[in-house]
């Protein structure tokens, strides 16, 4: 178990962590955006 | 050979426990986004309560069963006489309901307004007659009887505001430049986001009526409950038949100062519609905020700063036009 957490899997772990947020509040924004309108970028911070 | 398939097995498990992860994550951001009400905005709500005010719901004026309004009086029952803001529901003229808006008229009615939500007779299969005209006659009729019951309840009205999102901000318009003057109060203000207040085909591109007038005829008709000739898109004529729905068209020296909010990107009614109305505003020296939400849509769902822009100046106007 101690092989498994390696620093570099938990720095990858925690990399995609920080791309699936970003990517969940995308989602969002571009859904709502197709729906009603309004840009990708700019604005509220995402 | 052991420690391979060990170290496969770790590999594998990992990368699954990377799926989940950004899964997860990717979830938990998408929800967070949409429920979260950032701090600067939140203090444009109110928590409600006895102590705040209390809600009549229902009141009838008229036949149909949408006839109804909600009536939000404050528990200070002290004041001699109370300012009403009358908040219309957004919908496409074809859905929502007042209780929509609950939170917005919980709101202005803890800052010492009597408020008002209003339904009216939506455009439905089982309602094909209504159409935006008919429902401006319906709020129209409904005003005198909401000031009436405010006054049963205790709230002498000596002056009002309309208010509304989409729908209800080109109803609130449409109330507060064309029957100002036949209103049971004095008609101070109108704020209102994202509402439509003409009907040009060049403008409502995203309906593509700026190539096709017999598409244009057909929506803009249904909109008003006339039948239109293509032909007289770009006339006089064209602008008599819609001005009894086109707040622009009604826009003189008389007009009510007016807090309004716009998406540059709207796909559901046109942005070039309110860059019309501002220049019309402008043009008449009536006091207005025109407020651009330069990255969002109908939704004004991208730039909280301009929203909370957007709020500062409706208080700002409560306070110069609708206080004591």
């Amino acid at each position: 178990m101690e092989k498994f957490w390696s620093k570099k899997r938990m720095f990858i772990l925690i990399a995609v962590s920080f791309c699936g947020s970003i990517t969940g509040r995308l989602a969002v924004r571009a859904v709502l955006n197709l729906l009603l309108g309004g840009t990708m970028i700019g604005g509220n911070l995402l | 050979m052991r420690k391979d398939v060990k170290n496969k097995r770790h590999t594998g498990l990992f990368v699954l426990l990377c799926i989940g992860v950004f899964i997860l994550s990717a979830g938990c951001s998408a929800v967070f986004k949409m429920v979260y009400t950032p701090l600067q905005l939140r203090k444009y709500s109110a928590a409600w309560n006895e102590k705040v005010g209390t809600v009549y719901s229902d009141f009838s004026y008229g036949e149909k069963p949408a006839n109804k309004f909600d009536l939000y009086v404050p528990a200070d029952h002290t004041k001699e006489n109370y300012g009403l803001i009358v908040y219309l529901h957004a919908g496409g003229f074809t859905t929502g309901d007042k209780k929509d808006d609950a939170k917005t008229l919980e709101y202005y009615c803890s800052l010492g307004y009597v408020t008002a939500g209003i339904n009216y007779t939506l455009c439905t299969e089982q309602n094909p007659d209504a159409n935006v005209y008919s429902q401006s006659m319906e709020i129209k009729k409904a005003m005198p009887l909401v000031v009436s019951e405010a006054e049963k309840l205790g709230c002498h009205i000596d002056r009002m505001a309309m208010a509304g999102g989409s729908a209800g901000g080109c109803l609130a318009l449409i109330y507060a430049y064309r029957d100002a003057a036949e209103a049971p109060v004095p008609v101070k203000m109108v704020f209102e986001g994202v509402g439509p207040s003409s009907f040009y085909t060049e403008d409502w591109k995203s309906y593509g009526t700026d190539k096709d007038s017999k598409l244009a005829a057909t929506l803009f008709g249904t909109m008003r409950g006339e039948t239109i000739d293509p032909k007289i898109f770009g006339t006089e004529e064209y602008d008599e038949i819609m001005k009894p729905i086109s707040p622009l068209l009604w826009v003189d020296d008389n007009t009510v100062p007016t807090v309004m909010a716009y998406g540059v990107y709207d796909k559901l009614q046109p942005y070039l519609g309110s860059v019309r109305l501002d220049a019309a505003l402008t043009a008449h020296d009536i006091p207005h905020e025109y407020i651009v939400f330069e990255h969002s849509g109908h939704g004004l769902q991208n730039d909280n700063k301009q929203m909370i822009e957007y709020n500062k100046a409706i208080l700002k106007y409560l306070d110069d036009y609708m206080g004591e």
